[in-house]
């Protein structure tokens, strides 16, 4: 059984490729993009923002997509359940600094730090929904019970990201339309501002990849304590005995 | 707080939080390595 999902060429060329991206943001974000003409330097927390958002959708994406291939008879496989719980824990990480730098964007743009709009409630169901879903991962049961519970689990989160992504056109809301896939997919961005932009998700791209192979590592390194706790408990069960500190770890 | 202040917020706590996650994940990856052996 493989603990990595690429090649260690590959890791390396995609960490470095991440570090590059995310100077180059820097860079182009804070110092080479102009500030906006009404927003000011506020616009720059959309250079973060928007990536941000994108790489939620896209971890939640992979991991519907991982949930549906475990639970397809065909291509059922635990690779596919360590994917969709590597990505999800990600994509909660990127709906947590989306929701927080919407906040700190709306603070000096909208005069408020929250509000009970379409495109901000729902983003912040999203969150917690996927909240649920990690939490469902810790339940203790045996691999394939919970790979099935929690790939439904997942399925059913994911209808939350189309309901998010349109909400600002479904609804009438104070947050902006989508700048760049509109219904008209006509982008309202150009120059170094879109340059910030794509160098935003492009860093935050790579950074997830890079992060979903360690990630995934040590989805297999919990995997393997787990089903030695198991053994060490059934073993402990059929010698009638005291059970053993392991096996006492496995139920605690 | 000025513009530039909730810019540089947002910069430094998206750092913060990207940089404490992927410690996250190497701490975690090596507390599992520890008592796999």
């Amino acid at each position: 059984m493989s603990d990595r999902l690429m090649a260690p060429v590959a890791r390396r060329i995609v960490g470095v490729a991440a570090l590059l991206a995310l100077g180059a943001l820097v860079a182009v974000g804070l110092f080479v993009a102009p500030p906006d003409a009404v927003q000011g330097d506020a616009q720059r927390l959309m250079y973060l923002h928007v990536p941000a958002a994108w790489l939620a959708y896209l971890a939640f994406g992979v991991t519907a997509l991982g949930s549906a291939l475990y639970l397809w008879p065909r291509t059922r496989s635990a690779v596919w359940d360590r994917v969709a719980g590597a990505s999800a824990e990600i994509g909660v990480v990127f709906t947590g600094l989306t929701l927080l730098l919407g906040s700190l964007w709306g603070r000096p743009v909208w005069g408020v730090w929250w509000a009970w709009d379409a495109r901000l409630v729902t983003t912040a169901v999203l969150f917690f929904l996927y909240l649920g879903y990690l939490a469902l991962r810790r339940i203790p049961a045996a691999l394939d019970v919970r790979a099935k519970r929690c790939a439904i689990a997942a399925l059913i989160a994911f209808v939350d990201v189309p309901i998010v992504h349109f909400s600002v056109t479904w609804w009438r809301t104070l947050h902006q339309q989508a700048t760049v896939f509109n219904p008209e997919l006509d982008a309202k961005i150009q120059g170094t501002m879109a340059l910030a932009l794509w160098l935003g998700v492009l860093a935050f791209t790579l950074l997830y990849v890079y992060l979903l192979d360690h990630r995934y590592r040590l989805e297999v390194l919990d995997e393997d304590r787990e089903e030695r706790e198991l053994e060490a408990a059934i073993a402990d069960r059929v010698q009638g005995g005291t059970p053993s500190r392991e096996a006492v770890g496995a139920t605690s | 707080m000025t513009d530039v202040g909730f810019v540089i917020a947002g910069w430094v706590i998206t750092a913060v939080v990207l940089v404490g996650y992927w410690l996250s994940i190497v701490w975690r990856t090596h507390r599992a390595e520890r008592t796999e052996q």
